[in-house]
């Protein structure tokens, strides 16, 4: 979300996908969220981010056609034909999709596991819960490799993944038992290995590299604040 | 926390989001993405079940958009439940398990409906919103194309998935589910 944001702090770009969420509902439709998510493409692609950008169209690509098809096509009133007030709910509510999906995957892009770490050690907060949301991003694409190879072990063995609904459906167990086993089995060594680094009784932890909540971080935080506030009291007050 | 919660929660929400790629493989029109949350409560717990749910949701929150925290509290219905219907022997046999599983779905699809309508006005990054759309093409009005499509989705794939996990639960190594318990 930012030109650098290695350099801000690890929690500046949760707060700017957050306003950037908060904005798309307050701000009112059908040009409002829109305007939102052409800004958000603006700033990203004015700091190269031009991946996220691609991104997060190719992600609202589908809902996009839905909204089209359900409001603009299918819409209340004129059956067959383009809905105006369809069409309407389909443009605001896609550029909400559109603004919060780019956010996000620049969010996600700008993630990085140690730094989140280290700021969380810093503030104080429940290291458990850090690790626990660290871990379970490092564990998913493992695991989904892992049923990757499963699924090419089995397919060797002859198993069937197309056809009738029921040839797919008994295909599941000999895809699903050998992950989800395997996955519980390595549990006990985990286990092993936290308690080995005395992760239980942890209260305090000495951050290795942390990063300053600078002045632009703050100056961000501010703005974020100031322009969720003022939507909200605009809405309010319309 | 402790340490063996720690090391089934990432696991747990692993298999969730794994099994999306399971379902694509097979092209099944499921989603079978509360296999480690049941289970997770199956082994460790109503607590830890909801911690699976709702940070499996945020890890998707993080992948496809931050909207999707929505469907939150859904996860944590889902996962007390399933804590129920464990308490009720509701794994105890096939029969059971697809008895429950099918009103857990119709609950968690009831409750997903409100939130696809109200949030998403019906659309949604998910299988259920081609549903949703073929049924308003045929006439029904919006509110009630999208309650039928996520009730009839729900239904079938917490059906599904509390199958799967009774069948797993036997297949399990006494002496993992022992520790865990």
């Amino acid at each position: 979300m930012s030109v650098a944001p290695a350099r801000l702090h690890p929690f500046t770009p949760f707060v700017l996908a957050l306003a950037v969420t908060a904005l798309a509902f307050l701000l009112p439709g059908p040009w409002g969220p829109p305007v939102l998510y052409l800004l958000v493409v603006l700033v990203l692609l004015a700091g190269g981010r031009g991946g996220a950008v691609r991104r997060g169209a190719l992600l609202s690509l589908l809902p996009w056609i839905f909204l089209f098809l359900l409001h603009g096509v299918f819409g209340e009133g004129n059956r067959g034909s383009f809905a105006g007030s369809g069409l309407a709910i389909a443009l605001g509510q896609g550029g909400r999709f559109g603004a919060i999906v780019t956010a996000t995957v620049a969010l996600t892009d700008a993630f990085d596991p140690s730094r989140f770490l280290d700021a969380v050690a810093v503030r104080g907060w429940s290291f458990a819960w850090a690790y626990l949301l660290v871990a379970t991003l490092q564990a998913a694409p493992r695991l989904v490799a892992r049923a990757h190879v499963i699924a090419e072990a089995q397919r060797a063995r002859g198993l069937r993944r197309r056809g009738s609904i029921g040839r797919r459906l008994r295909a599941l167990p000999p895809l699903v038992f050998p992950l989800v086993l395997g996955a519980v089995a390595e549990l006990d060594d985990r286990a092993m290995a936290l308690e080995s680094r005395a992760l239980e009784g942890v209260r305090h932890r000495t951050p290795l590299a942390p990063t300053p909540f600078r002045a632009a971080d703050a100056a961000i935080a501010v703005a974020c604040a100031v322009a969720v506030v003022a939507s909200a009291a605009w809405l309010a007050l319309r | 926390m402790s340490s063996r919660l720690l090391a089934l929660v990432p696991l747990a929400v692993a298999i969730n989001v794994a099994m999306g790629f399971v379902v694509n493989q097979l092209g099944l029109p499921v989603y079978l993405d509360t296999i480690g949350t049941v289970l997770a409560v199956l082994l460790a717990g109503t607590w830890a079940g909801i911690v699976v749910g709702v940070l499996g949701q945020a890890i998707i929150a993080l992948q496809v958009g931050v909207f999707m925290l929505a469907f939150a509290p859904i996860q944590a219905l889902i996962a007390v439940l399933a804590g129920v219907a464990a308490g009720a022997r509701g794994f105890g046999s096939p029969l059971r398990a697809a008895g429950w599983g099918a009103a857990v779905g119709l609950v968690a699809g009831a409750g997903s409906a409100v939130i696809s309508y109200f949030v998403f006005r019906g659309v949604t990054a998910t299988g259920v919103t081609g549903v949703a759309t073929a049924l308003r093409a045929a006439g029904l009005t919006l509110p009630l194309s999208v309650a039928i499509a996520s009730v009839l989705t729900d239904v079938v794939d917490k059906t599904l998935v509390f199958l799967v996990v009774a069948a797993l639960l036997r297949a399990l190594p006494s002496r993992v589910a022992r520790r865990l318990s």
